[in-house]
């Protein structure tokens, strides 16, 4: 294993053995999101809209803003006692760092989704068994593309004094284009319509995931800067 | 003999923080075995001279030569709370390129933390996170130690053995940079005192056949201050 990628497992092996432990982030997370999904369930009049017309939209409410509370986490877990310093010390790459960071919100935001995945099922009673290898193909590239460029976000606004009201401002406009994706391919899903209709949205999806993988990437190191 | 070559030089360097000059042309040199204490009113740039030496801030001006790795104890113990005192050690180890058993339980031992090693760092004192935070410094047994403030918080037993330890490193030629106002504690381990008011490095004299009297008379003459 070459050094960055060691580095890289060992922050991120560090991150989710802590939040494992405290799991203040997960629970909060887990709890918005079924918190967010009854909201929208029973906000919904059922004699005027269909259950698969709703869906799309609030399962993917859902995921981004549970997203969020863990995206703001991973930071501030390196401001308490500045042990970012110690890790900055090491002859660590600033992209092992990125990278750590990164595995451990995917996983972090995977699990919150995994979970949300079966009580959006409950509340929505859409049909997603045929499906469901597009829709988590869908919400894996999405994911990515937001958690990405969160972790970026999370990383330049930690030192600020607003961290946690400044991370969903900064991140929304970012949030937007994948969400939307999302949530056209999702509502496709749901309606149980051919592949080759979602397939255009997987390419952009795709697209983002690239551009903002790359982009996170090399503008990291600048927000480790003081 | 000819002198050892430094294993850390700084020419010159200095660093504002918006408009105030924090740093202003501070040059000084560490050779092995060195041991240099720097005395300096609250707010004279010491912390972040050795911020700047260790890497973690960027000078804006003047040029740091380093050679060998460098371990840093500040202000704040780069530790986590939630990992226990061994799993910070074997974090931070791995991401110095090796995560060898016998190295950190030998440090664990070393600082008189070997029966607690166990704990989380939540339930330490702030002695022993000290300690702890000086055995993260020296995973990688680093030629170069930079010290902010290291005995603060210490009870009279913990700063004999901190002081012990650093004693032994500079005894095994480790070259020590220690910005403390406890000079006394510390005379029996440094070989020279840096005078740094403003920001400037005004004086760097060795400290053999001067008592705490002769320095302390020194400072108030250098600083301008009691």
């Amino acid at each position: 294993m070459g050094d960055g990628l060691r580095a890289a497992w060992a922050i991120a092996g560090k991150d989710l053995a802590i939040e494992w432990r405290t799991k203040t982030a997960l629970v909060s997370s887990v709890a918005f999101a079924v918190l967010v999904l009854a909201v929208l369930y029973f906000a919904r009049d059922p004699t005027a809209v269909g259950a698969v017309d709703v869906a799309p939209g609030a399962l993917w409410v859902t995921f981004t803003f549970a997203a969020m509370i863990g995206l703001n986490r991973a930071f501030l877990l390196e401001r308490e006692n500045r042990a970012l310093d110690g890790i900055l010390l090491a002859p660590v790459s600033p992209r092992a760092v990125f990278f750590g960071k990164l595995a451990a919100n995917l996983v972090f935001v995977g699990t919150v989704e995994l979970v949300s995945l079966p009580l959006f099922v409950l509340f929505y009673d859409v049909p997603i068994v045929r499906g469901l290898p597009a829709l988590l193909g869908v919400t894996a590239m999405a994911t990515v593309a937001f958690v990405a460029v969160g972790t970026l976000l999370s990383s330049m606004v930690v030192r600020t004094r607003f961290a946690e009201l400044m991370l969903p401002l900064l991140l929304l406009p970012f949030l937007v284009p994948p969400v939307v994706g999302a949530v056209q391919a999702t509502a496709r899903i749901l309606a149980e319509r051919p592949l080759s209709e979602v397939q255009g949205w997987l390419k952009l999806l795709a697209a983002f995931d690239i551009v903002f993988v790359t982009i996170s990437t090399l503008l990291f190191e600048a927000t480790l800067e003081e | 003999m000819p002198p050892a070559e430094p294993v850390l030089a700084a020419r010159e360097v200095t660093r504002r923080f918006g408009h105030r000059r924090v740093l202003a042309g501070v040059s000084l040199e560490l050779r092995p075995g060195d041991a240099l204490l720097l005395v300096g009113p609250n707010g004279a740039g010491k912390t972040t001279l050795l911020r700047v030496l260790a890497g973690l801030l960027r000078a804006q001006g003047g040029r740091i030569e380093r050679r060998g790795d460098v371990g840093m104890v500040s202000h704040s113990s780069m530790l986590y709370d939630a990992l226990t005192a061994r799993e910070n050690l074997r974090f931070f180890a791995r991401l110095h390129g090796g995560s060898s058993r016998q190295r950190v339980a030998s440090l664990l031992e070393q600082m008189g933390l070997a029966g607690r090693a166990d704990e989380r760092v939540s339930t330490f004192s702030r002695g022993m996170t000290q300690r702890l935070a000086i055995a993260r410094a020296l995973l990688s047994d680093p030629e170069i130690l930079l010290l902010d403030e290291p005995l603060t918080g210490l009870d009279d037993a913990s700063s004999e053995q901190v002081l012990g330890v650093l004693g032994e490193l500079r005894a095994r030629g480790r070259a020590l940079l220690i910005a403390s106002h406890q000079l006394a504690e510390l005379m029996g381990v440094v070989t020279a005192v840096g005078f740094l008011t403003q920001g400037e490095l005004r004086a760097v004299e060795p400290i053999a056949g001067r008592d705490l009297g002769a320095i302390t008379a020194r400072y108030r003459e250098v600083t301008g201050r009691g």
